[in-house]
């Protein structure tokens, strides 16, 4: 008797606990669609009188073309009553049945019609319909180049998945989607070759971007904050590109790319320092040419970050270092001038940022006039004035001009930010100040690592192979090798053809 | 007890070479010639040649102590002495090595007072400059032999502004070649030895360099392009100066600088001392670094609060300092201290390990 009560009541806990749970399922599913109703946009209807099928869906979001073509119609044909039968009517792939609430859910807020049937409530038809509206592909703007590719990211996903895969047709090309933020459910691919990248680097990319806990994900440059190595770093971590042939290059280097939904820039790395000074049309042109404006552009950094504090320092504390050809001009321009240099650099300084921050943010044809205004007007007028020197209007502004060769628009800002506590430091201790300013920032950019990779390879620790393609670019012949930062398990890109040494005579 | 570090921490040996050389070029190749030339005359560039020859001989001991034992010195006399008189003796070492870091602090500082800012006091440099020291420091060996590698790179091009003076050059200065006796030239020899100490830190940081063993020959390379430099640099001054005018020049190569005349530039000097600061920092942040790495293998503290208390004492120590006559007594013991350690001790210390290892052994 024991024992069959015992059989008994589990037999009936379980049924309990079945009901239970039916009635929760039904609950929600009824909530769930309660809660959509709340919505304008939600449409939820049933087909006819006659049908027994009920349709929801979000009329924002999905291509009611779709809806209209290949769904009503076979509603209206089929005359069997249950889903099943009307999964198979359907001519649309992907249609599948469910009975979870909460993919249910999901499925609707990204553009499905939920097809259910009355009376039951414990599954659904999923279809998908999804319309999203996204611009077509463009031009670069922010990397532009004169020669070479001139199609850019979008801010679709899945376009600019597209747009890499076209480039890079193999099946080793890897894409794992993970969704972040807790009320943005961002789809975040991150991209690698199988084979080429370093597993280590894979896993650490996933593994930060699962610890993310953050509402928002609006673009890329938020992942790029969030997972940095250095939270306290002015200097980015990772390249955000808008060039799918940059990203196709680079994941065929062994890195990892990261693109977001809703961003039309991908994030690549482990990156160095130096690259964020290659623009990707340097390897459009010839080697020399390329490496040239490398160098050129390096030194515009240095200048940029440099002249203006050296101009204080010089001016405040070392007026000896001057020689005598020099002085004449310096004296003409700085006499009766009433500001100390520093405060006479930084008003420039000021000036040259407020210009570029009114610029930015205003439309392009304005922005044009108030750099005429700002440039020649303010400039002029206030050398006319006495106020500034126009020695230090030229340096301040071949600096600003300088700052604009960084091909890399965050590792600009940083340029543009980091000559501030130069122009401070050089002001108290000179010479001396510049030094210990420049150390600092040696310091951290010594212990910087992107995804745990050291910043500043190949120059420390000091990579020979790596050089080849950092600080200059030598010949694609030369480029055998994958760059060592990115630890690739298979280090040669190609097989060099051997050289042979051409014995020929002259004429021959 | 004492545990090797992780394979992540460790450079690889070539760098062995920027770590010994950047350590041997300090403060001292900004006025070594005025010491030589006091005892040694114009001949004294033999002695740069003899006592670089006998680093060399020194540096082989070194590797032999390092290779058998294949720890750090405070593993090392652990095992030769036992936990105590052995810890004693690390902790002199240590002492050692943060006493080379204020010297060569304080030194650089005194530079700095009496070339550049004469009005600001010094307290305002050390400070800044032990902060510094600090950020490179906490970053782990790996940023320290960064700092010394970089440090040299920034350091060498006022190797070419040594080019002007020569426009000046009296090469008859030279003549005779030889014209001193051994006895002068073996003090000579002596008061060079001080230049290139420094090198003793590789006891401390022998264990971070991937497959010690093999640094042995950038070890010697260091060397010997400490004494390729310290060599050009005797040669330029000397055949600039004359013998009389450069036993009253304290600050030969600075002087020197004075010379250059770039188109854009006069009073080279002030550039050269800012760069010189590179050639500076990593001897501080080594000596450093060796201090409070010791202090963590020895006593049980992190090496972090260890640093903290090396460079508190630092700054105290440098600001007491006040006078050229206290700074010169701290640079003559320290660099004392710093011969009889070379010289004696450490072929002590290599007999001593082979009799002891025999011992254990049978």
């Amino acid at each position: 008797m024991g024992f069959f009560k015992s059989k008994l009541k589990r037999f009936n806990r379980d049924n309990k606990q079945k009901r239970n749970g039916n009635s929760e399922h039904e609950l929600r599913i009824d909530e769930l669609l309660h809660r959509c109703k709340e919505s304008a946009d939600f449409v939820s209807y049933r087909y006819s009188e006659s049908s027994p099928f009920y349709i929801h869906y979000y009329q924002t979001i999905v291509d009611i073309n779709i809806l209209h073509q290949y769904v009503l119609p076979y509603i209206k044909e089929n005359e069997s009553k249950t889903l099943f039968d009307l999964q198979q009517a359907i001519p649309i792939d992907n249609t599948e049945i469910i009975d979870n609430v909460h993919e249910i859910r999901d499925k609707l807020l990204t553009g499905c019609v939920v097809i259910e049937v009355k009376g039951s409530l414990q599954e659904a038809l999923v279809i998908s319909a999804v319309s999203l509206e996204k611009r077509p592909v463009s031009m670069p703007e922010v990397e532009y180049s004169v020669v070479g590719p001139k199609e850019a990211f979008v801010e679709s996903i899945d376009a600019n998945i597209n747009l890499v895969r076209k480039r890079l047709p193999i099946p080793d090309l890897i894409v794992e989607e993970v969704k972040i933020g807790s009320l943005t459910k961002t789809r975040v691919a991150v991209i690698y070759i199988e084979g080429i990248t370093d597993k280590e680097n894979v896993n650490t990319i996933l593994q930060r971007l699962n610890e993310i806990q953050f509402d928002q994900i609006v673009d890329s440059s938020f992942i790029n904050q969030i997972i940095s190595d250095n939270h306290n770093s002015p200097f980015p971590h990772l390249i955000d590109t808008e060039r799918p042939d940059r990203v196709a290059s680079v994941l065929s280097e062994g890195k990892i790319t990261i693109i977001v939904d809703g961003s039309p820039h991908a994030l690549t790395g482990p990156t160095t320092l130096v690259e964020f000074f290659s623009a990707f049309e340097d390897y459009f042109l010839s080697w020399h040419i390329a490496s040239i404006f490398r160098l050129v552009r390096l030194f515009a950094v240095f200048f940029s970050v440099l002249s203006t504090s050296l101009y204080v320092a010089v001016l405040t504390y070392h007026y000896e270092m001057i020689p005598e050809n020099l002085l004449n001009p310096l004296i003409a321009s700085r006499s009766g001038i009433p500001f100390p240099p520093i405060l006479e650099a930084i008003i420039l300084e000021l000036t040259i940022e407020l210009l570029r921050e009114a610029g930015a943010r205003l439309p392009t044809k304005i922005g044009q006039t108030i750099g005429i205004v700002g440039g020649i007007v303010i400039g002029t007028a206030a050398v006319q004035a006495g106020l500034t020197s126009n020695v230090l209007l030229i340096i301040v502004a071949l600096a600003a001009l300088a700052s604009f060769t960084t091909p890399v628009y965050q590792m600009g800002n940083t340029i543009r930010l980091i000559r501030f506590p130069f122009l401070i430091t050089a002001q108290l201790w000179g010479l001396l100040g510049v030094t210990f300013c420049f150390s600092y920032i040696l310091s951290h950019l010594l212990k910087m690592t992107s995804l745990g990779r050291p910043y500043l390879a190949p120059v420390y620790p000091l990579r020979l192979d790596d050089l080849r393609d950092s600080l200059f670019r030598l010949p694609f012949f030369m480029q055998t090798k994958r760059p060592l930062q990115v630890r690739s398990p298979v280090r040669t890109r190609f097989q060099p053809k051997k050289h042979e040494k051409s014995k020929r005579d002259i004429e021959d | 007890m004492f545990p090797l570090p992780k394979e992540d921490k460790k450079v690889s040996p070539y760098f062995v070479f920027y770590l010994i050389h950047a350590m041997q070029i300090g403060v001292g190749i900004l006025g070594f010639e005025r010491i030589i030339v006091q005892t040694a005359g114009y001949s004294a560039w033999i002695a740069i040649l003899t006592s670089g020859a006998s680093i060399i001989g020194l540096i082989w001991v070194s590797y032999r102590i390092l290779n058998k034992g294949n720890n750090d010195i405070v593993a090392i006399h652990a095992e030769i002495m036992g936990k105590w008189i052995g810890g004693f003796f690390s902790f002199l070492f240590l002492l050692y090595f943060f006493a080379f870091a204020l010297v060569v602090l304080r030194s650089y500082v005194e530079v700095l007072q009496v070339w550049v800012f004469p009005e600001v006091s010094e307290w305002i440099f050390v400070l800044i400059i032990i902060f510094l020291a600090y950020s490179y420091v906490t970053g782990g060996f790996r940023v320290v032999t960064g700092v010394s590698y970089l440090g040299i790179l920034y350091g060498l091009p006022l190797l070419l502004v040594k080019f002007y003076p020569l426009q000046y050059a009296d090469y008859g200065n030279l003549l005779p070649i030889l014209n001193a006796s051994p006895a002068e030239l073996f003090k000579a020899s002596k008061e060079m030895t001080l230049n290139f100490l420094g090198f003793e830190t590789l006891f401390m940081f022998y264990p971070f360099i991937k497959d010690g063993p093999k640094s042995e020959k950038w070890a010697y390379f260091g060397v010997l392009f400490s004494i390729f430099i310290y060599l050009l640099t005797a040669f330029v001054t000397f055949v600039y100066f004359n013998q009389e005018q450069l036993k009253g020049t304290i600050w030969a190569t600075l002087t020197l600088w004075k010379i250059v005349d770039l188109i854009i530039v006069e009073r080279f000097e002030y550039i050269g001392i800012s760069v010189w600061f590179f050639a500076i920092l990593p001897n501080i942040c080594i000596g450093l670094w060796c201090a409070s790495r010791g202090m963590n293998r020895l006593f049980p503290v992190s090496q972090r609060s260890a640093l903290r208390i090396f460079c508190l004492l630092l700054f105290f120590i440098s600001v007491l300092l006040t006078n050229r006559q206290q700074i010169d007594l701290l640079q003559k013991a320290v660099s004392q201290i710093g011969l009889y350690t070379i010289y004696f001790y450490l072929p002590c210390l290599l007999v001593l390990q082979y009799i002891i290892m025999k011992v254990k052994k049978a």
